[in-house]
């Protein structure tokens, strides 16, 4: 019997040309205008931050750390402190006591994800110089313990990414696009969604089914299920769509470092989660348009709420809190992690949970809705 | 044997159906006719477990509805009024897929398909059937589980007469494979076309129930329905008309009315009491009832 609701429902979407161009064809066009379109703005060549520098340790060090910042093209080098966006202090002692810290000074009118993007490059010139520090110490006890860390000095992009994701991390333009247009288009499954359901109440098929004895039970997972499918197949494709097209468009590909069972058990959740609001809507919805409508202005908000149409880390620090009651950004810093910080399950798990229990708990509220509309003879 | 007695049901303040008692026998073709908001609807719910009752008891084939509703439901079939099937599946998509969820056999299935004569429209799809074929294929889902008895709901709603004779021959066909009707229809004539017996609910209550023929012969109040060979003179009478060649009276009137006729050279064709068919004496009797 399942099985048989299960076909049905596949044929009738997969009949439904306009679902189909919304799962599949939207987010993928998105995904490649968004990406390609966001490339100067997510790349870090193209910013320039003023920054005067105050060297208070004058060593070596500290005045190779100067050096290296001036070489930067990111950093436009002022000769005061007026007018300067960043205003960067090496203390006195630096370079002898690892404990001292550089202090930076930040002007009232910058943003936060500009800092991010500051501290993330400054971040990995201080570490080049204390490595290749390190290592000319080193040289004069054992030659080759430098040599160690001076190869780890020079392969150690992924080094320095890694310890400044433990912070906070910034995608490029496709690592946004990705996720983001993948998770907003998971929820697009409302379109299809609703339109079967609230034809099969309008048209009475709804209580043919009931009066056949199918099962509320029955007829809810036969409804969930192919989603759950199609909602897997979305994801895929638009990774494909990431990894091989979006390189074509002289853009970033989408390199996955995470674990790939985190991603699909994350793309499971988050189609659980997509399911629960788009039931409740069709199960709430008098008719299809109603239904298209509502669904479409809770998608829209969601996503812009949740940091797929602005990335999270642009917004003030108040909206980026605000984001967290979107089961959107569940999805996808859930996603970010897995792309970014090579996140597995362990990681994500709380974005995970939070996505099941959504999506549970709106099913079941679901089930109450259509069962009371069954009882009131829909 | 459908048994139902003193059935409520309640809607907020809205009694739908007010102790409400019927009995439909095996096999026959059972006509239920209401106005809008009458209860039938609600009763058609009620017999299909689609909605429970507040008080009453009622029986489909020694099965009590409060405890046995799956069982009610294996053996019972209902013809929604709207068309409850998927336009975008083909007519065998939807068959074979009622047929499944059912565990219908294939003998039961291809009898659905014969008796509704859509043979020839399987790999059609279904919103490309006119409207005729789409309530044959309505009707032909309905018979998938082998029922017992079969509810239609005003079946023949926007269909062309042709089709529409096609459905009512189909139905009556059903009597001799031994299956239960109960017809709802706004069409007074096709009830007294297919339908054994009848009754007339109104405000959720039982006006009355009997078999067609001494319904329409009934003496349900004091009307007389006088048939003539229409002339233009009637007109001038001032008579009250049903149609051009009915006067409808009262016994009080009789004598005067025959003389009048007389008088004026106009053929009486009969004198009858009652109304001369279940649409008249529809009107006549919910509106005795809402007196």
């Amino acid at each position: 019997m399942l099985k048989a609701m299960i076909k049905k429902e596949f044929i009738l979407v997969l009949r439904d040309k306009h679902a189909l161009l919304a799962l599949f064809v939207l987010p993928a066009i998105f995904i490649l205008i968004m990406s390609v379109a966001m490339r100067e703005q997510f790349s870090k060549d193209t910013l320039e931050f003023s920054l005067y520098v105050e060297d208070l340790d004058k060593t070596q060090i500290s005045k190779d750390i100067i050096s290296s910042i001036k070489k930067d093209k990111s950093f436009d080098i002022t000769p005061s402190k007026d007018g300067a966006s960043f205003v960067i202090t090496i203390p006195k002692s630096y370079s002898d006591d690892t404990e001292k810290k550089i202090n930076i000074l930040v002007a009232d009118s910058i943003k936060s994800d500009q800092i991010e993007i500051f501290k993330s490059i400054l971040s990995q010139h201080i570490l080049d110089i204390r490595f290749e520090s390190i290592a000319n110490s080193l040289e004069e006890l054992s030659s080759d313990a430098a040599e160690s860390i001076s190869s780890l000095d020079t392969s150690s992009e992924n080094l320095y990414t890694l310890k400044y994701n433990e912070s906070k991390s910034i995608p490029n333009s496709t690592q946004q696009s990705v996720p983001a247009w993948i998770v907003f288009g998971m929820f697009f499954i409302i379109i299809p969604m609703s339109t079967i359901y609230v034809n099969e109440r309008k048209q009475n098929t709804l209580s043919r089914l009931n009066s056949m004895d199918i099962s509320l039970l029955s007829m809810m997972m036969s409804k969930s299920i192919p989603y759950v499918m199609i909602n897997q197949v979305q994801v895929w494709i638009m990774l494909a769509v990431g990894v091989f097209l979006v390189p074509l468009f002289d853009t970033p590909a989408l390199e996955i470092n995470g674990s790939v069972l985190a991603l699909v058990i994350l793309s499971l959740a988050l189609s659980v989660a997509a399911i629960g609001v788009s039931t409740v809507i069709a199960v709430s919805a008098s008719s299809t348009e109603q239904a298209t409508t509502i669904g479409g202005i809770i998608n829209i908000l969601l996503g812009a709420i949740g940091g797929v149409m602005v990335p999270k880390f642009t917004m003030p620090d108040a909206m980026q809190k605000f984001a967290e009651i979107s089961p959107m950004s569940w999805g996808l810093d859930g996603f970010l992690d897995i792309f970014l910080k090579g996140a597995g399950i362990g990681t994500i798990i709380g974005d995970i949970m939070l996505l099941f229990i959504f999506g549970i708990v709106l099913l079941i509220i679901s089930m109450i809705v259509l069962q009371t509309r069954i009882n009131r003879g829909l | 044997m459908i048994k139902i007695s003193n059935v409520i049901k309640t809607y907020g303040e809205k009694r739908a159906l007010d102790s409400l008692s019927l009995d439909i026998k095996e096999g026959s073709i059972f006509g239920l006719l209401g106005v809008n908001g009458a209860g039938k609807s609600t009763l058609l719910s009620i017999l299909n477990g689609l909605v429970e009752i507040d008080h009453g008891d009622i029986e489909v084939f020694g099965f009590d509805i409060n405890y046995h509703i799956k069982e009610i439901k294996k053996i019972s079939s209902i013809i929604p009024q709207s068309l409850a099937f998927y336009e975008n599946l083909s007519v065998k998509e939807n068959l074979d897929f009622f047929a499944s969820i059912q565990k219908a056999d294939k003998t039961a299935l291809n009898t659905a398909i014969e008796i509704n004569s859509l043979g020839e429209l399987l790999d059609q799809r279904a919103s490309t059937l006119s409207g005729g074929q789409k309530r044959r294929l309505n009707i032909a889902i309905g018979l998938l589980n082998n029922p017992k008895v079969i509810y239609f709901d005003e079946p023949t709603v926007g269909v062309d007469p042709k089709s529409r004779n096609e459905i009512l021959d189909s139905i009556k066909s059903y009597k001799d494979l031994g299956i239960t009707v109960v017809y709802t229809s706004h069409y007074m004539a096709e009830i007294e076309r297919i339908c054994d017996e009848v009754a007339i609910i109104n405000d959720g209550k039982l006006v009355e129930q009997d078999t067609l023929e001494n319904l329409l012969s009934n003496k349900v109040s004091d009307k007389i329905s006088i048939e003539i060979i229409y002339s233009e003179s009637v007109d001038a009478l001032g008579l009250n008309m049903s149609d051009p060649s009915t006067i409808q009276t009262k016994e009080n009137d009789l004598f005067e009315i025959v003389n009048t006729l007389n008088n004026n050279k106009i053929a009486i064709k009969n004198i009858r009491y009652g109304s001369s068919n279940l649409e008249k004496h529809f009107l006549d009797i919910t509106e005795v009832d809402n007196a």
